[in-house]
C-alpha cells in the first residue's frame, strides 16, 4: 500500500503515480483528498484505491478493473464511464453518479443526486439512501437499485435496463412503467446486498421501459428525393417539393427525416473568387513539392499534435451512419494520404483503429461507444456539442441500422430508433466543460489534443467560450454539413452557412485578441481543393471533408441514408448490402480524391504566388455576390460572374 | 470508349447542329451514355420505361440509333460494364430494357419521313452498320444517298455474322423497314459489288462524295501448317453459310479457335447443327482475358460447350478420317502492344485434340482489289484518317471495320455517324469543322419513385439455350415481361440527374468522382479539373429573387445558449390570444368556405380532433365548435363564433355578442396598417390578423405566390413605436407551408398563424388554375386523417425549431433567434444577414 498525500501532490501528478502503481499492482491510499476533482481517472489496473475523505467531480471516472473506496462523500459524475470494477462510497454522491458506465458495481451508502445512471449501459448502481429526481434518465442497460425513495420522474426516457426501488416510487418518468419482478431478480439483488454487507429487509418495485417511444409510429413513405433548387420566389412558392412535404407529412403526422446536407443553395465558398485571375494558371506535376503544406493541429497547449501532410482531415462520420467497410476504406485512405480520420459518434472498432494512422475519437452526450481503452489508443479526443447539419439535435439512427453488433459497440439495445441525446449529462454550461476537458486530459496524461465540434449558430459567442474553456482546436461545422439522418427542416433551416461561420469565428477571436489560442478546422460542404484554399484564406488552420469522401468512395447522393438499405453499401448495416462495398477498391478512390485535393491546394497556393499554405490570406479573395460581400466584408467583384454568365450564354 | 478520360472532366464543344446538354448545370452524361459509342440517352429511356411512357422511351432509344431492334438483342452493350451499379449488385440490364421497348413498339412504329432537300448525293459502299448509319444521318440532313451492297441483303455483319438464335430475321427487317420509312432518299442497290458491278470512278462521277464501308468481311488464317485442309474453315465464312440458310452436317467433334464474339457465335452454331455432339473452344489466354462478352460466353457454357483456356494451336494434322489439332499450353507473359498479356508457349506441353473440323475465328480483314489497285488500301483495310474520316482521295471517305479493323456493331455505327458529320461539312464546303464528338442529350425524366429500388436484384429474362429443336435456331432467351422490365428500370441510379442535394449537385459529384479516378501525376487531367472547379456558379440569390421565409434560418443553441434535448424535453406550444382564447397550439385553419361539402365535413372533423379553430365566413359544419367568423362587408356577426374578425369600418357595428367572444380586426394593406392598429388599440380588440396574401376572403389567395412580409415588419415597428406591443396579439395569414414557416412567423412577433392552402393540399386539393381542385381519390376518412396529421406534423416541426434554438416554449422564439441568408429578406424582415450582426 502506497500513500499519496493530496495536500502535497497535485492531482495531475497523483494520477500519474496511481497509474504507475496500478501497473506495478500496488494498492494506493489517498490522504487529504480535500474533495479534489478527477481523483484516479484513467486507471486501468486491478488495484485498490482508498480515499480517506471526500472526493470531487468524476472520482474513479474513465477507469477499468480498479476498486475505489471513498470514506465520505463524492461530487458529481462518480465513476463516469467506468468499464468494470467497484466503487464504494461511504457517504452521499452528487448528481449523475454512474453516468454512462459500461459495467462495474457502484455502491453509494448514503443518498445520491439527480439523474443517477444517466445513459448507463451495463453494471449495477446501488444507492442505500434516497435518489434525487430522474434516476435512470435515458438508461440504456444495467440495473439501478434504490433502497430508499425513487425521486421524481424515475426512469425518464429509459430505453433498457431495470430500476428497482425499495422505498417509495414517487412518480414515473416518461415512457417508464412498473412491472412484475421475478424471484431470481430478487435473489440476485439480495445476493448483491449481502456481498457488500448492506442490510435491507424491504421489498422492491421494478421499473422498466414502457416501449412507447422506442420506435417512430407510422413510417414515413420512402421516396427518392425530389430535386428542386429554386426554393422560393414567384410561381415556385408552392413547388413540387413543398407539395411533396405536405403530402408525406399528412400521411405520417410527423416531421420528415432524411440523410445528407442542405437541399437548397446557400451563400457558400463558391460565391468567392480569387482576387488574381487564375484561369490561365497551369499547375505542373511537381507543384506539390513547391508548396509547404504540412500542418500540425492540436499542439498549441502542449499535447501531441495531429501531424497532417496537408491542412486536411476527414470529418467525423460514425460507424452506424456508415457501414463498417466504408469506415474501413476511409481509414485506409486517410493513412495513405497521411491525414487524420475521425470516429464520429459510433465508437471505435479495431479495424478502424488499425486502418487509420491518426484517429480522433468523438465523445457525445449518449457516450455511445465511449470508453477509456479507446481514448488511450486515440490520437485526439473530440467533444461533440453539435453538428452543422442538425445543430441542437442529437444523432438519429433508424432501427434498421441498429444491429446487434452496432448496439454492442455503442452499449445500447438493438433495434430501437436511436435518437441520441443532444446534451451531455455532465456539460450543462461552459464551466462544466472546463472540468470535462480536464478529466479527459487527466485520463490520458495530457497527451492528446482535445477539440470541440460545433455546429455553426451563434459562432461569435460560442467560439469565445470554446477558447476560454481551453480547447486545443475547434471543428467548426457550417450548415452545409451532412448527416446520416435528421429532420429535413432542421437540415435546411437551422444553423448558419459555413462561409458566415468562419467569418464570425475569426472576427470574434480578433475582438478578444485570442486568435493564437485556438486552431480552427472548418467543415460543412467542403468539396475540393478550391473550397479548401478559400477556407484557409478566410483563416481556417485546416479543413475537413465528409460527404465528398463518401462520394469519392461511391456514394450516389440519393439522400436515403436514413433508410438503412443503401444501394452502394455505404450507409447501411445490412450485411447483404454492405457486401456490395469493396473497401480496398474504394480506399484507393478516396485516396486519389485526397491526392487531387492536395494537388489543387498546391497549384492554387503556387499560382497565388506563395510557397506555403500559411501565407494564404483573405486578401487573396473577392466576393462574387452581394450576399457574400456583406457576409465576408470582402470587396464585391461582380465582373467574373457576369463574364461567366456571358460565356455560358454565348 | 474510356468513360473517365479528360473529356469527361472538360467536354470538348459539341458541334452546333446536334442537341447536346453536356454543359447544362443540372445534368451530367451518365457513364452508360458515355460508354455508348452512339451516346444513347439510356437513363432517360430507362426512366420512361418505369413511367410506362413507352413511346417516349422508344424515341430516346432510336434517336441516335437506327438499329435499335438489332441492338436490343445483340449489342455488345459497353454501357453495362460502365454502369455504376455494376460495382454494387450488378449493372442495369440496359440492353434487355431496350429490347423490351423495341419488341413492344418496333414492328408498328411509324417514323417521321425526312424528305430529300438538297441537290447533292452520296454513294456508300457496303450496307453494314457503319454504312447504313451514315446513310441515315445524311438522309436526315436532306441528302440523297445510294448504298451499293455486294450481297443480296442489307445489314452487313448484322445479318451475315450473327446467327438467328440470337437475332431472328424479323427483327432485322424491323430496323431496315423503319430506316426506309424514315429516309425516302435512301436507295440500297443489292448484289452490286465494288470492282465487279461498279467502279469507284463511276461512283465519284455519279455522286458528290463516296463513303467506303466495305467491312471486315474475310476471316484471317491461323498461319499454321495444315490449315489448308478443307475441313479447316474460317469463322465468318462459316457463319455466312449458315446465315444464308445452309444447315451443313458436321462431324461429331468441332474445334473453334479464338475467344471473340465470332468464336462464340461459331461454337454455338456448330453445337446446333446436325451431327455435331461436342464443341471445344481453344483460346490462347485465360478466362480473365477472353474478349467475348460475358453473357455470350455464359450462354455458350450453359449450352454445354467446352472451353480450353491457355491453349494455342500450332498445327493441323490428318488423323484417321478426321483431324487432330496440335496445341501447346501457354502461360501469360508481359503485356504486348495492345496492353494484353502475351501468351507464352510452355516447353514440352504439346498435345493433340482430335476432331472432325476446325473453325478458325482468329480475326477478320477487309479486301477489295479495286481499292487496292487505286492505292487506297493498307494491308487489310482502307487507309483512313480518324480525324476527318477521309482517304487519300479527297472525295472519298471511309468508316467501319473496313477502315479501322474489326470492332462491334455499335462502334461501327459510331464510325458511320462520324463519317456522315465530316461528309456533310465537306459537301457544305466547310473545311474546318469542330472535331466530331458524340452529342449527349438528356430528356430530363424524373427519377423513378420505386420503393424497392435499392433492393431489387438484376432481372434475368428466361433463358432457353438450345431449345427443343436446335437446328431451327429458336431464340435463346425471352424478352422481359412487364413486371421484370419495371423492376429492372427501377434499379437505375440515375447518375445523370440531380438528387436534391444542393452542394453535391450532379456536376459537383461528378467532379469528386473524377478526382477519385485521376492519377495524382496526371497534370493534364488535374489542370482540366481545376479549371472546372474554378468556374463560377449561378448566384443562389439572383437579383430578382423576392424576400422569402426560405431565406431565414434559426440560430441553434450550443455553448453560449444551453442545449436542450429536443427529442425528449417538452416544448410548450399552448397559445393564449387576448384574455378569452386559449388554444392547444398556435394553428388556425381557413379557406374551405367554397370547398365541396364532403371536404368541409372531413376537415371539420379533423379540426375537432386537432382542437383547431376554423376561420371563415361560415362554420365548416353545423357541429363545429371552434369557429372564427370572418366578416365581409355585408355580414352580420354571429353569436356562435368563438371570435369575430372585422375589416376596419365604424366602431359601432363591430360588436362582441357575448362575454367570451373575442373580437379582432384584419388588414391586408400596408397603407391601412397604422390606422387599423391605432383603431384596434383604441377599441381594445383582442387580435389583429395580418393578411399577407392580399385577400383572405378570396379562394386560396396564397397560391398567387410568396406573401408580403413587410406587413408584419411594419406592424411590429408601429406597435413598438407606440410602446404597445403587448396590447394586441398579432395573427398571421399567408404563405405558410410548414411548421418551420410557422415558427419563423411566430419568432418574428406573432402569436398564432392561419394556414389555408397547405391544409387544402393535405385534404386532397390539387393546384389547378391558382385554386385547389379536390381529388376524388380521397374518401372522407382519408381527408380527416391527413389534415389531423399535417396539423400535428406542423406543430411538431415548429416546436422542433424552438427546441433547436434552446427554447422550451414555441412562443419564446424571438427575432434574435433568426438570421437572414439573403439581403432582400434581411431588408424586408429586419432580421440581420448571417455573419454580419456585430458589424452592422
Amino acid at each position: 500500500m502506497v500513500t499519496i498525500d493530496l495536500g502535497a501532490v497535485p492531482v495531475r501528478d497523483a494520477n500519474e503515480q496511481i497509474r504507475k502503481h496500478g501497473k506495478a499492482g500496488e494498492n494506493v491510499e489517498i490522504v487529504n483528498p480535500d474533495a479534489r476533482h478527477h481523483i484516479g481517472v484513467g486507471l486501468t489496473a486491478p488495484i485498490d484505491v482508498h480515499i480517506r475523505g471526500s472526493a470531487g467531480y468524476f472520482c474513479a471516472g474513465l477507469t477499468d478493473q480498479a476498486t475505489f473506496t471513498i470514506d465520505n462523500n463524492v461530487g458529481w459524475g462518480l465513476g463516469d464511464n467506468i468499464y468494470s470494477g467497484t466503487v464504494i462510497v461511504g457517504g452521499n454522491a452528487g448528481a449523475i453518479p454512474a453516468v454512462g458506465i459500461r459495467g462495474a458495481n457502484i455502491i453509494i451508502k448514503g443518498n445520491m443526486g439527480s439523474r443517477a445512471g444517466q445513459v448507463m449501459k451495463a453494471g449495477t448502481l446501488l444507492c442505500a439512501g434516497n435518489a434525487n429526481f430522474m434516476a435512470g434518465y435515458m438508461l440504456y442497460g444495467g440495473r439501478i437499485i434504490i433502497l430508499g425513495d425513487s425521486g421524481e420522474r424515475v426512469g425518464e426516457d429509459m430505453t433498457g435496463g431495470e430500476i428497482f426501488v425499495g422505498g417509495r416510487v414517487q412518480d414515473l418518468g416518461s415512457d417508464a412503467e412498473l412491472t412484475d419482478m421475478s424471484s431470481q431478480e430478487d435473489e440476485s439483488i439480495r445476493e448483491f446486498l449481502d456481498r457488500f454487507e448492506i442490510p435491507f429487509n424491504g421489498s422492491f418495485q421494478k421499473i422498466v421501459n414502457a416501449g412507447k417511444k422506442l420506435r417512430y409510429g407510422s413510417p414515413e413513405r420512402q421516396m427518392r428525393s425530389l430535386p428542386f433548387f429554386t426554393f422560393s420566389g414567384g410561381s415556385s412558392y408552392w413547388n413540387a417539393k413543398v407539395q411533396e412535404d405536405i403530402h408525406i407529412k399528412s400521411q405520417s403526422g410527423r416531421y420528415r427525416i432524411r440523410g445528407y446536407g442542405t437541399a437548397r443553395a446557400l451563400p457558400h465558398l463558391s460565391d468567392l473568387a480569387f482576387a488574381r485571375d487564375l484561369s490561365r494558371s497551369v499547375g505542373t506535376a511537381d507543384v506539390i513539392s513547391k508548396v509547404q503544406m504540412y500542418t500540425e493541429i492540436g499542439g498549441i497547449n502542449g499535447a501531441n499534435p495531429l501531424k497532417l501532410s496537408m491542412p486536411v482531415m476527414v470529418a467525423p462520420m460514425s460507424y452506424g451512419a456508415l457501414s463498417r467497410s466504408t469506415k474501413h476504406a476511409i481509414g485506409l485512405a486517410s493513412a495513405m494520404s497521411d491525414i487524420a480520420e475521425n470516429t464520429g459518434e459510433g465508437g471505435m472498432s479495431d479495424a478502424q483503429r488499425n486502418a487509420a494512422k491518426q484517429l480522433i475519437f468523438q465523445c457525445l452526450g449518449g457516450r455511445l461507444g465511449w470508453n477509456i481503452h479507446d481514448m488511450k489508443r486515440a490520437d485526439g479526443l473530440e467533444i461533440y456539442i453539435s453538428q452543422g447539419a442538425k445543430p441542437g439535435l442529437g444523432g438519429q439512427l433508424m432501427a434498421k441500422k441498429v444491429t446487434q453488433e452496432l448496439a454492442d459497440i455503442r452499449g445500447i439495445p438493438a433495434g430501437i430508433d436511436l435518437r441520441s441525446p443532444s446534451r451531455h449529462p455532465d456539460i450543462l454550461g461552459a464551466d462544466d466543460l472546463v472540468i470535462k476537458i480536464e478529466e479527459f486530459r487527466e485520463a490520458t496524461g495530457y497527451r492528446l489534443p482535445v477539440s470541440v465540434k460545433l455546429g455553426a449558430g451563434r459562432v461569435r459567442d460560442d467560439i469565445k467560450i470554446a477558447v476560454k474553456d481551453g480547447f486545443d482546436f475547434i471543428e467548426l461545422d457550417g450548415m452545409q454539413g451532412s448527416t446520416g439522418a435528421g429532420s429535413s427542416e432542421v437540415i435546411d433551416f437551422v444553423g448558419i452557412p459555413t462561409l458566415a461561420a468562419i467569418i464570425e469565428a475569426e472576427e470574434a477571436l480578433a475582438e478578444i485578441g485570442r486568435r493564437q489560442d485556438i486552431q480552427i478546422v472548418l467543415m460543412g460542404g467542403m468539396r475540393d481543393g478550391v473550397d479548401a484554399v478559400k477556407g484557409l484564406c478566410l483563416g481556417a488552420d485546416a479543413v475537413a471533408f465528409g460527404t465528398s469522401v463518401i462520394i469519392a468512395g461511391g456514394c450516389i447522393a440519393c439522400m436515403q441514408c436514413h433508410v438503412g438499405q443503401c444501394v452502394t453499401g455505404i450507409a447501411t448495416q445490412d450485411p447483404a448490402h454492405e457486401k456490395r462495398y469493396q473497401p480496398e477498391v474504394e480506399a484507393q478512390n478516396i485516396h486519389r480524391f485526397f491526392e487531387s485535393v492536395r494537388w489543387q491546394i498546391a497549384a492554387l497556393t503556387h499560382a497565388l504566388g506563395y510557397d506555403d499554405v500559411r501565407k494564404l490570406s483573405r486578401n487573396d479573395l473577392v466576393a462574387l455576390t452581394p450576399e457574400a460581400a456583406a457576409i465576408t466584408g470582402l470587396p464585391y467583384e461582380p465582373a467574373p460572374r457576369k463574364r461567366s454568365a456571358e460565356a455560358l450564354a454565348g | 470508349m474510356a468513360v473517365y478520360d479528360i473529356n469527361r472532366i472538360l467536354p470538348p464543344k459539341a458541334p452546333g447542329e446536334y442537341i447536346d446538354h453536356a454543359l447544362d448545370a443540372h445534368y451530367v452524361p451518365a457513364p452508360c451514355q458515355v460508354a455508348c459509342p452512339v451516346g444513347t440517352d439510356a437513363p432517360s429511356y430507362i426512366a420512361y420505361i418505369w413511367e410506362q411512357k413507352f413511346n417516349e422511351a422508344f424515341e430516346a432509344i432510336t434517336a441516335t440509333n437506327p438499329f435499335s431492334s438489332i441492338c436490343g438483342r445483340v449489342c455488345d452493350a459497353p454501357c453495362e460494364p460502365a454502369c455504376r451499379r455494376a460495382d454494387s449488385d450488378g449493372p442495369i440490364q440496359i440492353r434487355n430494357l431496350k429490347r423490351f421497348v423495341m419488341d413492344k413498339l418496333g414492328a408498328s412504329w411509324k417514323p417521321e419521313s425526312n424528305p430529300v432537300t438538297r441537290d447533292q448525293s452520296i454513294a456508300i459502299v457496303g450496307a453494314g452498320p457503319a454504312g447504313l448509319v451514315a446513310a441515315h444521318d445524311l438522309c436526315v440532313a436532306g441528302f440523297k444517298v445510294d448504298v451499293y451492297e455486294m450481297s443480296d441483303r442489307p445489314g452487313g455483319m448484322m445479318v451475315w455474322g450473327i446467327p438467328a438464335f440470337r437475332l431472328p430475321v424479323g427483327i432485322i427487317d424491323q430496323d431496315i423497314d423503319r430506316l426506309h420509312a424514315k429516309c425516302p432518299g435512301l436507295d440500297i442497290h443489292l448484289n452490286t459489288a465494288l470492282g465487279r458491278d461498279v467502279d469507284l470512278a463511276t461512283l465519284k462521277q455519279r455522286h458528290d462524295a463516296v463513303l467506303l464501308t466495305i467491312g471486315s468481311w474475310w476471316g484471317k488464317t491461323m498461319g499454321i501448317p495444315g490449315e489448308q485442309d478443307e475441313r479447316v474453315v474460317d469463322g465468318v465464312g462459316f457463319l455466312r453459310r449458315v446465315n444464308a440458310g445452309e444447315r451443313p452436317r458436321l462431324p461429331h467433334t468441332v474445334v473453334v479457335v479464338g475467344g471473340g464474339d465470332v468464336a462464340m457465335d461459331a461454337c454455338r452454331v456448330a453445337k446446333r447443327l446436325p451431327g455435331c455432339e461436342h464443341v471445344i473452344v481453344v483460346y490462347r489466354r485465360g478466362p480473365e482475358e477472353i474478349p467475348a462478352r460475358a453473357i455470350e460466353l455464359q450462354g455458350a457454357v450453359d449450352e454445354g460447350i467446352e472451353f480450353l483456356y491457355n491453349t494455342q494451336q500450332v498445327a493441323v494434322e490428318v488423323h484417321d478420317q478426321g483431324l487432330k489439332l496440335k496445341c501447346v499450353s501457354t502461360d501469360l507473359g508481359e503485356p504486348d502492344e495492345d496492353g494484353r498479356r502475351r501468351p507464352v508457349p510452355l516447353a514440352g506441353s504439346e498435345h493433340y485434340i482430335q476432331c472432325g473440323m476446325v473453325i478458325a475465328a482468329v480475326g477478320q480483314q477487309g479486301e477489295c482489289a479495286e481499292l487496292d489497285q487505286l492505292g487506297l488500301m493498307t494491308k487489310d483495310r482502307v487507309q483512313t484518317d480518324w480525324e476527318s474520316m477521309r482517304t487519300a482521295d479527297p472525295k472519298v471517305f471511309a468508316a467501319g471495320d473496313g477502315a479501322f479493323g474489326g470492332s462491334t456493331i455499335v462502334m461501327a455505327m459510331h464510325h458511320g455517324q462520324r463519317a456522315a458529320y465530316y461528309i456533310k461539312h465537306f459537301l457544305e464546303g466547310r473545311d474546318d469543322p469542330l472535331p466530331y464528338r458524340t452529342p449527349y442529350r438528356t430528356r430530363r425524366v424524373p427519377v423513378a419513385q420505386d420503393l424497392q429500388w435499392e433492393l431489387l436484384p438484376e432481372q434475368h429474362p428466361k433463358f432457353h439455350g438450345l431449345g427443343d429443336n436446335p437446328v431451327e435456331f429458336p431464340e435463346i432467351e425471352e424478352t422481359y415481361d412487364h413486371e421484370a422490365a419495371m423492376k429492372e428500370a427501377a434499379r437505375c441510379y440515375r447518375c445523370d440527374a440531380e438528387t436534391g442535394s444542393a452542394d453535391y449537385s450532379v456536376k459537383q459529384r461528378e467532379h469528386i468522382f473524377s478526382m477519385a479516378r485521376t492519377n495524382p501525376m496526371d497534370s493534364a487531367k488535374n489542370n482540366a479539373m481545376l479549371s472546372r472547379l474554378l468556374e463560377i456558379r449561378e448566384n443562389p440569390v439572383p437579383e430578382n429573387k423576392p424576400a422569402s421565409l426560405d431565406d431565414i434560418v434559426f440560430l441553434p443553441a450550443n455553448l453560449s445558449r444551453l442545449v436542450i434535448d429536443p427529442y425528449r424535453e417538452a416544448c410548450k406550444i399552448g397559445t393564449e390570444i387576448g384574455s378569452r382564447l386559449s388554444l392547444s397550439h398556435p394553428f388556425i385553419v381557413t379557406g374551405f368556405d367554397q370547398a365541396p361539402r364532403e371536404v368541409r365535413q372531413a376537415v371539420a372533423k379533423a379540426l375537432m380532433q386537432a382542437d383547431c379553430p376554423y376561420l371563415g365566413k361560415h362554420p365548416l359544419a353545423d357541429e363545429s365548435r371552434r369557429w372564427w367568423q370572418l366578416i365581409g362587408s355585408a355580414d352580420q356577426p354571429s353569436a356562435g363564433a368563438e371570435a369575430v374578425l372585422y375589416p376596419r369600418t365604424d366602431a359601432d357595428s363591430m360588436v362582441r355578442l357575448k362575454d367570451d367572444q373575442s373580437v379582432g380586426l384584419y388588414v391586408s394593406s400596408t397603407s391601412e396598417l397604422e390606422s387599423t392598429i391605432e383603431f384596434g388599440l383604441e377599441h381594445h380588440f383582442d387580435l389583429l390578423l395580418l393578411d399577407g396574401s392580399g385577400d383572405i376572403a378570396s379562394p386560396w389567395p396564397e397560391l398567387c405566390g410568396a406573401p408580403d412580409f413587410s406587413l408584419l415588419r411594419d406592424a411590429i415597428t408601429i406597435l413598438r413605436r407606440l410602446g404597445q406591443e403587448e396590447e394586441i396579439n398579432l395573427v398571421w395569414f399567408g404563405g405558410l407551408r410548414s411548421g418551420t414557416d410557422a415558427a419563423k412567423i411566430l419568432g418574428l412577433g406573432t402569436v398564432a398563424v392561419v394556414q389555408g392552402a397547405a391544409i387544402g393540399m393535405a385534404a386532397g386539393g390539387e393546384i389547378h388554375d391558382q385554386g385547389l381542385a379536390f381529388s376524388s381519390n380521397f374518401n372522407e376518412e382519408d381527408r380527416t386523417t391527413a389534415v389531423v396529421n399535417l396539423i400535428r406534423a406542423n406543430s411538431g416541426e415548429a416546436s422542433m425549431m424552438a427546441r433547436c434554438t434552446g427554447k422550451t416554449a414555441l412562443h419564446n422564439i424571438e427575432p434574435e433567434d433568426l438570421r437572414a441568408i439573403s439581403l432582400v429578406t434581411s431588408r424586408q424582415t429586419g432580421i440581420p444577414l448571417v455573419g454580419t450582426h456585430a458589424r452592422s
